[in-house]
């Protein structure tokens, strides 16, 4: 036995010790890697590679100039076409069309009745309407997934909401797969009315909350004819339209131009999530049959005579965004008291952010299956743009300038028409424009593949991740493949974006490798590990001793 | 003779604008350009030329392929000359793009700024001399478009026993800012520790238990 004198004069030693533990301690978890950096490594994935194909051609047939039920169906060289039928029962109302038309589209019997020419011009002026309120990627309590499956981009599935022709059958492709069916989609479909028509729109809510229809831009008396709430405000009309209820709204618009529909409850959030639409008033002229709804927005294939008078071609390009905290609200729950809160107390739209950007319902690289812009040289093309997200677009199509016709539905006199090549859009508004193809070195440079997008640079990336957005394309004819795709300068020009990868963003760019990891350093490791361990042992040591030692 | 005169003139004045033209320090054409080129003149601590060394140095993106992380790079980047030794120095640049051979520190009397430079405007080579002086002393070379030198193209010339190494030169020296990379432990790197630690526990005991039967 030693006195404890003996333990005391242990004790500088053990501080001895950790003095010198702090100072040979390894870095456990990062460093510097000296003068050889660490080798590069491939990155690690989530999920195996895939790379899909840019178009999965399904309905070829689809693309041709055909004549369905007597209408006329202009050609859509698009990979992804619109279903001709779906664009005969748009122009002849549900009631007008054959069986086998019927047959061929997904929508309800009742969603589109045109009857009653009351000005006796040779086109119906009486039009009932029906739409439904969808959900894309919701939650479901049976799967960890969402459904039904709606990508604006390879891998990406935000929450969101529609409106919709009322559709007929199931919502889904088929009763194996979990993706929604091709008519169930964003955007809110663009309505078409012809000028001095007789419009009933129904909002029959088949969502699990309240909704309204409000028309902006659109001539509607404030109250129906009945006295019924018609502009859609809560605030100022009547209650919301509830879930599993309708309403009627009427309309007879004296002025034609490109306006917008919207869902006016909770109308930053709700509107957010997609329950915003374009609204076409044509003017009005005989045997004026239009198209009442284009699903997807995009190339217009049975436009209004007005139309046809001026230009060769029309579409409609609506833009929209998405933020992936408010989208993310209707997939984190089934249990509809959890996510009204979510939305409308937790999640705070003055504190948002836009995430994803759609053209037409779409992001890039998808936008090429079917937002783009097809042209041949020497055309008049209409392009109707609307801008429904929060922030402002700045739209430029490569190689071209085009003639700003319409602000907000309202024709510009002709000697105040402006040509150039960026288009300002704030929230909600709408320009039309008149696209030359003519090249004079102003209208047009030429042939080629153009791109167009947003030059507001948050806007040409998916969450960032670029190229994507709301991308697209002003193809000319001659450059466009078989299957609807640009014959660009190389083949593999998409082969990272069209991954499961890219977006995710899990793989370096250029081909490149990750900066990689550091071996650990064992030896300094083993003797930090010493040090501690003799430490720990000279500390019980002198306890021990000093316990059992002579007072 | 005005004639002559007139005619050399007319001559001299109609040479080709891309003619290699020395303006003060500087020898350029379309191809690039070399600065301070001194193959004849002496520093003042120098009784002669004590050697003849030519040193030729490649530059471009491919000799930065091995360096894990790095863009531009020399195929050497470590020289060494004796003292008031003439460096005949050819660089050649392989890329498409300009590179400089950059060599900074020399006697400012004789270099404006110090400096000897042989600056190449695309692939090419250009072929430059320097006289360095007598004092021991790590020169640093590099290429200054914007980034090179960070991204990899740095290196020394030392003279005589040189003044040690600089910093951040690849396959050389550790850089001075170094960047952390993550360290791929694995349960082995947790097992090492706790087995040393155990070690040391046990060591203290083993120790122990002599001491005191010794003691005893």
């Amino acid at each position: 036995m030693h006195n404890k004198l003996f333990y005391y004069r242990l004790i500088p030693l053990v501080f001895a010790l950790i003095a010198l533990s702090v100072w040979i301690q390894p870095s456990f978890f990062q460093r510097a890697a000296g003068i050889k950096l660490p080798a590069g490594q491939q990155p690690q994935l989530s999920q195996p590679l895939k790379v899909e194909k840019p178009c999965v051609d399904l309905h070829p047939e689809w693309r041709a100039a055909q004549v369905v039920d007597g209408v006329e169906i202009a050609e859509s060289r698009l990979c992804e076409p619109d279903n001709p039928y779906n664009i005969a029962a748009f122009v002849l109302g549900m009631n007008n069309i054959s069986m086998r038309t019927l047959m061929n589209s997904r929508i309800a019997e009742d969603a589109l009745t045109k009857s009653d020419d009351l000005d006796g011009d040779g086109d119906p002026d009486i039009i009932h309407i029906k739409l439904e309120v969808l959900e894309l990627n919701g939650a479901s309590p049976d799967s960890l997934g969402v459904f039904p499956t709606y990508d604006i981009a390879p891998g990406i599935q935000p929450g969101m909401w529609a409106f919709s022709p009322k559709l007929r059958g199931m919502s889904v492709k088929n009763f194996r797969s979990q993706k929604a069916n091709a008519i169930l989609r964003a955007p809110s479909p663009v309505i078409r009315v012809e000028q001095g028509d007789k419009v009933y729109i129904t909002l029959e809510n088949t969502h699990y909350f309240p909704h309204t229809l409000h028309f902006h831009g659109v001539d509607h008396a404030f109250k129906t004819s009945t006295g019924g709430d018609n502009d859609g405000v809560p605030v100022t009309g009547e209650k919301p339209v509830m879930p599993g209820a309708a309403r009627t709204y009427e309309l007879q618009p004296r002025h034609a131009g490109t306006m917008l529909y919207h869902c006016h409850v909770q109308t930053d959030k709700h509107l957010m999530m997609g329950l915003n639409g374009m609204f076409v008033v044509e003017e009005n002229k005989p045997n004026n049959w239009v198209q009442t709804f284009n699903v997807g927005a995009g190339h217009v294939r049975h436009s209004s005579v007005a139309i046809k008078e001026k230009f060769d071609r029309e579409y409609d390009l609506h833009y929209q965004s998405i933020d992936k905290n408010l989208a993310k609200t209707i997939q984190q729950s089934n249990d509809i008291r959890e996510i009204s809160k979510q939305m409308h107390r937790v999640y705070n739209m003055s504190e948002s952010s836009e995430n994803y950007f759609m053209l037409n319902g779409h992001s890039f690289p998808y936008t090429l299956r079917d937002a783009l812009v097809i042209a041949k040289p020497d055309e008049d093309i209409k392009l109707r743009v609307a801008n429904t997200q929060h922030s402002h677009i700045a739209l430029h199509i490569h190689g071209h300038k085009a003639t700003i016709t319409n602000y907000d539905g309202v024709p510009l006199n002709p000697a105040a028409q402006i040509t150039r090549d960026v288009y300002d859009l704030s929230a909600a508004q709408r320009v039309d424009l008149h696209l030359q193809t003519t090249n004079d070195g102003l209208h047009s440079y030429g042939e080629g593949v153009w791109l167009f997008h947003d030059h507001v640079e948050m806007g040409v990336a998916n969450d960032g991740m670029s190229p994507g957005g709301n991308i697209a394309l002003l193809v000319y004819e001659s450059m466009l493949s078989e299957q609807g795709l640009p014959t660009g300068l190389r083949e593999d020009a998409l082969d990272d974006v069209l991954t499961n990868s890219y977006y995710a963003k899990q793989r370096p760019l250029w081909g490149k490798l990750e900066a990689g990891e550091l071996a650990p350093d064992y030896l300094r490791i083993l003797l930090f590990g010493l040090l501690v361990g003799l430490t720990i042992g000279l500390t019980i040591f002198i306890t021990r001793g000093l316990m059992r030692a002579d007072p | 003779m005005k004639k002559t005169i007139l005619f050399l003139l007319s001559f001299a004045l109609t040479l080709p604008v891309f003619a290699a033209m020395n303006h003060g320090n500087m020898i350029m054409d379309d191809q690039g350009m070399i600065m301070n080129n001194n193959p004849d003149k002496l520093p003042k601590d120098c009784k002669a030329v004590s050697e003849e060394v030519n040193i030729t140095i490649r530059g471009g993106k491919k000799f930065a392929q091995d360096f894990a992380g790095k863009m531009f790079s020399y195929d050497k980047r470590n020289f060494q000359v004796p003292p008031c030794a003439r460096v005949n120095v050819t660089f050649i640049n392989e890329d498409d793009i300009r590179h400089q051979f950059m060599i900074h520190g020399l006697p400012g009397y004789m270099y404006p700024k110090g400096m000897f430079t042989i600056e190449l405007y695309g692939k090419g080579q250009k072929t430059g001399s320097f006289i360095v002086p007598s004092r021991d002393y790590t020169y640093y070379i590099h290429c200054e478009v914007s980034q090179h030198t960070e991204k990899g193209m740095k290196g020394q010339l030392k003279v005589g026993k040189g003044t040690g190494d600089l910093d951040s030169i690849l396959g050389l020296t550790a850089p001075l800012t170094p960047d952390l990379y993550p360290i791929n432990n694995t349960h082995y790197t947790w097992l090492a520790l706790i087995f040393s630690i155990l070690v040391g526990v046990v060591l203290i005991r083993v120790l122990s238990s002599l001491l005191t039967v010794k003691v005893q």
